[in-house]
């Protein structure tokens, strides 16, 4: 039986509140893989997957090329580097997005920040795709490619605003999405537009004059040309990548605070 | 002061369509209180001592549940200020805040989070929780596969462990079986008896009783009644005897089809309701008691300690006793102890009715007395005795025989 006198003091609400993002995190990566025989190895292999197929559809059939700006860079390792990001933040949306919902019965019963909840569906997400990106960065370095190892703490000091980014729009629409139910299937449809807006699969240099102003005012289409150029090209830090970390930071911040406004709502809707 | 409600009124919004939702959204971005709304909870003022439990009781969807919520600060109220000096632990309904997924050991880790402790801290308590919640092997399966039964063991061994000031619970003593329910009776009363203080929702006014000095009687999501546990729950009960009369749609059923004691409630020599007894007073229980044949029936009255354990009991029917028939298949009946000779403390009296024949025991209802007075006797009852000068010598009485 729980003894009753002594008093097990609680600790002070950061160190709380950051052992309970740990849980919620390794809840939500442990979950990804329960009942699954193969476990983590699905993390790689779905990227990989959908790598070989755009590598097929785009080499094979549609023949697209690799700029001669990045030279000896197969076509697959073009779009790797851009892919992994790209994932690592549409997933870390998507599960955002739906935390929430999901944790409804947490909610509905236990005192605690829900923002949590957000930060810890995308810290999942990206510690989850961080593994499979450095990964399959090494094997095709192994296997003769060009990356630029040398450029992967530069790649990390963009991958940070770029999560945070992800984190903004993930609280917003997580709100969102608890008092209004269309979002998902709005940004679902979103999602696949901005994919193919983005530079993931081809160069920017090779969209139409036209578009391509409007391509670089999309953030995604901004990190996924940095990154190829750090990874590939050894380019360090620009002036325009704080403007973009700026533009990040600002954006997560409006997304918590209308987040922040709308929690203490959350349990009327769920 | 332990916790202190003001004017806590509580809106929920009404979103059944979405131009509903949308409203609902701007206005809360805006800050805004013209949303479509209706109201769980008004006005409720409230004031809880350290140490003075609270019992709250009412109809279902009165605003019980708003109320615990926003004590326990999962729900924020609409209007009005809460104050809360001390730890709160809170077990709102089943398996509060348990992920089904996951094992019960691993739950307790994520719940010891929730509530604040750390890893290590979590780790120091989870045997004895385990211990506890007494579920044995199933403490490795996912939770979705435990009965609901198991699911509140092991909530309310986890919700105990925080070792709160202030312990919230929502309708949870009735899930469990009656060796859990009577292990979390024990706890609750040695927490009590620890100074700790309990804020307890439930259907059952037995356990309102045992368990809350006061009680909070809502209603439409207004207080109908604030004061002693024994006389709001008597209104309570009371309220619900004429809504099933004046409902006549719902006659035997709902009374049910065996016989079964409506009510009991204890008197002092003068006739008035009384739960608190001088050693050596009189106390006169009485009690009505329903009998669906319209037949008298037996009544069986004990005495019991607060953990059950029987000091004395007696049958109606041991001597010509018929209880007086008050109206169709009601009987009213009393008994009468010229001289309480129970020691003070706290105590249990109850009452079973038995059929006609008085072969099968249906129902039980209990109150609770405490006894007050000054004695330096030992144990439960004061045996009538006197004391005499000591002969010193052993003497065989002359009309047995010592072998």
């Amino acid at each position: 039986m729980p003894p009753i006198s002594p008093v097990a003091e609680a600790s002070p609400h950061s160190a709380r509140w950051g052992w309970l993002l740990y849980s919620f995190t390794r809840r939500e990566i442990l979950s990804r893989y329960a009942g699954s025989f193969t476990g983590v190895a699905w993390t790689l292999l779905h990227p990989l997957a959908q790598l070989a197929i755009f590598a097929f559809v785009f080499t094979q059939v549609f023949r697209v090329g690799v700029p001669p700006d990045y030279p000896g860079v197969a076509y697959v390792t073009f779009v790797a580097v851009a892919l992994w990001p790209w994932i690592m933040f549409s997933e870390g949306l998507a599960s955002a997005m739906g935390s929430i919902g999901a944790n409804g019965g947490l909610i509905r019963k236990v005192a605690f920040p829900h923002r949590l909840l957000v930060y810890a569906s995308v810290l999942a997400c990206c510690a989850v795709h961080l593994v499979g990106f450095l990964a399959v960065l090494l094997a095709l370095k192994v296997m003769g490619e060009p990356i630029r190892l040398s450029g992967l703490p530069v790649a990390a000091v963009l991958l940070l605003p770029y999560i945070l980014l992800a984190t903004g729009i993930g609280a917003l629409l997580a709100a969102l999405q608890t008092l209004l139910r269309d979002v998902a299937h709005v940004v679902q449809v979103l999602i696949m537009v901005l994919f193919y807006a983005s530079p993931i699969l081809y160069p920017a240099s090779l969209a139409p004059e036209v578009f391509r102003k409007w391509l670089l005012v999309n953030p995604l289409a901004w990190f996924s040309e940095r990154l190829r150029e750090v990874l590939l090209q050894g380019s360090g830090l620009v002036a325009g990548d704080a403007i973009a970390a700026l533009g990040c930071v600002a954006v997560f911040l409006g997304g918590l605070w209308i987040f922040n406004r709308l929690s203490p709502s959350f349990e009327e809707f769920l | 002061m332990l916790m202190r409600l003001r004017g806590v009124s509580k809106d929920y919004p009404k979103v059944a369509t979405g131009g509903d939702r949308l409203r609902t959204l701007l206005a809360l971005l805006m800050q805004r209180r013209d949303r479509p709304h209706f109201r769980a909870l008004e006005a409720i003022d409230l004031e809880v001592k350290r140490g003075e439990s609270v019992g709250i009781i009412g109809e279902n969807g009165a605003g019980k549940s708003p109320l615990l919520k926003i004590v326990a600060g999962v729900v924020r109220p609409t209007t009005g200020t809460i104050e809360v000096n001390g730890r709160v632990g809170a077990l709102l309904e089943l398996g509060s805040g348990f992920h089904p997924d996951y094992t019960g050991r691993e739950n307790i880790y994520l719940s010891g989070a929730l509530m604040g402790l750390s890893r290590s801290q979590t780790q120091a308590k989870v045997e004895s929780i385990i211990a506890f919640a007494d579920i044995g092997e199933h403490i490795e399966e996912p939770i979705k596969h435990y009965s609901s039964g198991m699911v509140v063991r092991l909530g309310f061994a986890v919700a105990t462990t925080l070792e709160p000031e202030l312990l919230i619970t929502d309708e949870v003593l009735a899930v469990g079986d009656e060796s859990f329910q009577k292990k979390c009776i024990t706890w609750l009363e040695r927490f009590l008896a620890g100074g700790g203080t309990l804020l307890l929702c439930s259907h059952s006014m037995f356990h309102i009783q045992t368990l809350c000095r006061t009680a909070l009687w809502i209603h439409h999501g207004k207080v109908r009644m604030h004061g002693n546990a024994f006389d709001v729950t008597r209104e309570y009960l009371t309220y619900h005897e004429e809504k099933s009369v004046s409902a006549p749609a719902t006659p035997a059923l709902a009374q049910g089809p065996v016989p079964r004691i409506v009510e009991i409630w204890t008197e002092d020599d003068a006739g008035a309701p009384a739960s608190v007894f001088r050693h050596g007073a009189s106390l006169v229980l009485q009690g009505i008691a329903y009998e669906p044949d319209d037949r008298a029936p037996v009544i069986l009255m004990g005495i019991t300690r607060l953990d059950g354990s029987p000091i004395y009991g007696a049958h109606s029917n041991e001597t010509e006793y018929q209880p007086a028939r008050l109206s169709q298949r009601k009987f009213a009946f009393a008994v009468r102890f010229d001289a309480l000779e129970l020691l003070p403390g706290k105590y249990r009296l109850r009452a079973h009715t038995l059929d006609a024949e008085g072969l099968r025991v249906f129902d039980t209802v209990e109150v609770q007395i405490v006894v007050t007075g000054e004695s330096r006797d030992y144990g439960v009852v004061r045996l009538p005795h006197r004391w005499l000068a000591g002969r010193g010598v052993l003497r065989a009485p002359h009309d047995a025989t010592i072998p």
